[in-house]
């Protein structure tokens, strides 16, 4: 038997009983098993639960399990939660994490049910886990348990005004040198513009800062203390608090995500670090689509260490109905789904959506898209989870972060006073078990 | 019927009245006393980060004696009460007065005065914190407009207090003059006649006449602000969360942190605590002042 005869009569045949198996097995897939079930979901309102809860109709009709939405802002979210999980209840079946916020606490606080074994055994043959992004997989695996499905991939990039750069002869910022340069020449050239903008808000400067710290090539902890007052600490500090005292809007101390995309939206700020998340609300109403150009967060001396984080969908650990859960997280964090939530702006945590071609139509319409998404190929390659102390009391050392910040903003404090201040309580809070 | 006849029947239908009103008396105790006693027990736990739980004694009230922002929280939540009060309660007087006096004002202006504090909190927080904005909002721009420079509002260390202070006088300055108002309506006129047949001016109508009457009802407004003042959280929580730094970190916002997002419920259960004795202190130091004035 030659080669072509070998394809035709028994390698041909051969796969494609593979690929029908293929087909029939994820058709096979009982999405029916939990039919008549109700499963409640605890959702961040944010742009992310909003693309997932646009196809809630679809996931409903497709197992016939009702779907019972419970969705707050982000605060009153996990403070619903915390009051839920304290009380061991079973109110809540899935809910909404940020795995570098809250993992480890949640963790080892036993909030989180193990998706390992569910993400193996019963996920339907096209759910694809190898293809989601093992770096947001491994931000979610605490003591080996896997604990939550990632949602989106997101990070801090650089959001410019390429009309206003041009008219003050500024080149794109490549490095964190080049913002102040360039903000210090738009000062010059227009008064009426903020030269740049971040985060300033106490809770919310660790996002950016952490960001800042990396690239610069400082880290939060050396042997086991806290390393703020070290030169690369001291340095990120200076410079992220001088960047939004001397360039920053007034009342930059109460800054976070909302405010500072409705400054750059209205025109008002030429430069600014923020979320990859907000590029569907910057560009809301159109204003800014021709006028925005986005990079990746600017190097330090240490290059590009981007923060790349995700919000995940976790079980809990004290649903009565985990299975019914999980076929809910599945379904979400299917390939198909998030192909439709990326077509709304949220970016996959899934290569293969990334190259799918429906998915690059929408991307190459627009330039600032295809800049959006290399920003993103960025994260995705080279980015780090660390956003503030990696430690179980990591929402509570994002305030010391921030305190000494904005102790410098203010001009309350000269850095060393800072930086002393902060690595006394953060030494503290490391110390806690 | 005998006397122990009637004893009897007597006994009877207290018997049944008191069981009759029974599950409304231990509902009642049961939603009052619950909470009270299981946030008493909250507060001799303690919870590590992790939610790991143990019987920690009085180490949350000893903790409380070295807190630094313990004492800044108290601080800010005593500067924020005097101030608020001493607006809510002059302005509110005054603008009683106006519509006591302008009887002829259209239903709806009246309205539209005491119309804030039918706003929720939350509401009024958003709509002010646009309005302050230190780059977009109408506050810096009308400043400006005039000629006078902007303010950092909200973002401003020394003037959060004052700003804050302001919402809320915005808000329930209304509902202070509801009360003056009914207060007014209620003082007897031949005291005013008498006055007017003496000559009295107006002003000192008021000093002599007007203000020592209405002082029982100036009281109770003031217990009723002082009440929710101690305990303000939603127009701070909405607009600076506690800053910039901890310049606006009142007990209640500080509380909510430690037992919400630090997870130390046992602490935040203390300082609630203690927040509930101040209030009851201040409450009870007004109750005796109203026995003072009354009249």
């Amino acid at each position: 038997m030659n080669a072509r005869m070998f394809a035709a009569r028994v390698a041909l045949p051969v796969l494609a009983v593979v690929a029908v198996s293929a087909q029939a097995s994820a058709a096979d897939f009982d999405w029916k098993k939990f039919q008549g079930k109700t499963v409640t979901f605890l959702a961040n309102n944010n742009p992310v639960s909003q693309a997932l809860l646009s196809y809630k109709a679809d996931f409903e009709k497709l197992t016939g399990i009702t779907l019972k939405v419970d969705g707050y802002q982000e605060q009153q979210m996990r403070q619903r939660l915390v009051t839920v999980m304290n009380a061991r209840s079973d109110e809540v079946d899935v809910f909404m994490t940020l795995p570098s916020r809250e993992g480890e606490q949640f963790a080892v606080s036993g909030w989180y049910a193990d998706l390992s074994a569910m993400s193996k055994n019963e996920a339907a043959t096209d759910y694809d886990l190898a293809g989601l992004s093992q770096a947001l997989l491994k931000a979610g695996t605490f003591s080996g348990k896997l604990t939550s499905m990632p949602m989106n991939i997101e990070g801090p990039i650089l959001y410019y005004r390429t009309d206003i750069l041009k008219k003050c002869g500024v080149e794109k910022p490549a490095t964190i040198k080049d913002v102040e340069a360039a903000a210090q020449k738009i000062k010059a050239c227009d008064s009426t513009i903020t030269p740049f903008v971040s985060r300033g808000l106490k809770p919310a400067v660790a996002y950016t800062f952490s960001n800042m710290l990396h690239n610069i090539g400082g880290s939060y902890m050396a042997n086991g203390k806290s390393n703020l007052c070290s030169p690369k600490g001291k340095e990120t500090l200076d410079t992220y608090s001088r960047l939004l005292r001397d360039y920053g809007p007034p009342g930059v101390v109460n800054y976070s995500f909302q405010q500072i995309s409705a400054l750059y939206r209205s025109g008002r700020a030429a430069m600014s670090f923020e979320s990859s998340n907000e590029l569907r609300t910057v560009m809301d109403g159109g204003e800014r689509l021709k006028d925005t150009g986005l990079a990746p967060f600017p190097a330090g001396e240490a290059g590009q260490v981007p923060t790349a984080i995700g919000w995940g969908m976790a079980v809990s650990a004290y649903s009565k109905q985990p299975s019914a859960a999980w076929y809910f997280v599945q379904w979400a964090t299917s390939p198909e789904i998030q192909k439709r939530m990326a077509l709304q702006g949220i970016a996959p945590p899934r290569p293969a959506v990334a190259n799918d071609p429906e998915y690059r139509k929408w991307i190459d319409a627009e330039p600032v898209r295809k800049e959006w998404q290399a920003a993103l190929d960025v994260l995705a390659t080279k980015g780090s989870s660390e956003v503030g102390y990696p430690i179980v009391a990591n929402p509570q050392s994002r305030e010391f972060i921030g305190q000494a910040v904005q102790d410098l903003i203010l001009k309350q404090k000269t850095v060393d006073q800072a930086c002393a201040d902060a690595d006394k309580e953060l030494d503290a809070l490391i110390a806690q078990k | 019927m005998s006397d122990a006849a009637a004893t009897l029947t007597q006994d009877r239908q207290r018997l049944e009245l008191s069981a009759l009103s029974a599950p409304a008396v231990i509902f009642t105790v049961a939603m009052i006393a619950f909470p009270v006693v299981y946030t008493i027990w909250l507060g001799f736990q303690s919870f590590s980060s992790t939610g790991q739980q143990s019987f920690a004694g009085l180490a949350n009230y000893a903790k409380l004696a070295s807190d630094y922002e313990f004492w800044h929280g108290l601080w800010v939540t005593i500067a924020l009460y005097v101030l608020s009060l001493f607006l809510q309660l002059v302005f509110g007087v005054w603008l009683a007065l106006v519509l006591f006096h302008a009887k002829r004002l259209p239903g709806i202006v009246r309205s539209m005065f005491i119309s804030p504090f039918m706003m929720p909190p939350v509401v009024a927080g958003m709509m002010w914190l646009v309005i302050l904005d230190p780059s977009l909002g109408a506050a810096n721009y009308i400043l400006q407009s005039l000629g006078l420079p902007p303010s950092e509002w909200l973002a401003s260390p020394t003037w959060v207090i004052p700003t804050v202070a302001l919402i809320d006088s915005w808000q329930w300055t209304p509902y202070v003059a509801l009360i003056v108002l009914g207060g007014l309506q209620s003082l007897p006129p031949s005291v005013y006649e008498a006055a007017q047949i003496d000559g009295a001016s107006p002003f000192k109508t008021f000093q002599r006449i007007t203000l020592p009457l209405l002082l029982p009802t100036i009281v109770t407004a003031a217990i009723l602000r002082s009440v929710d003042l101690l305990r303000f959280f939603d127009i701070i929580y909405i607009t600076t969360q506690g800053g910039p730094g901890n310049a606006s970190n009142t007990l209640n916002i500080y509380g909510f942190r430690v037992g919400f997002e630090f997870f130390n419920i046992g602490y935040a259960s203390a300082l609630m605590l203690t927040l509930t004795a101040i209030v009851f202190g201040a409450v009870l130091a007004f109750n005796r002042l109203r026995g003072a004035v009354a009249w």
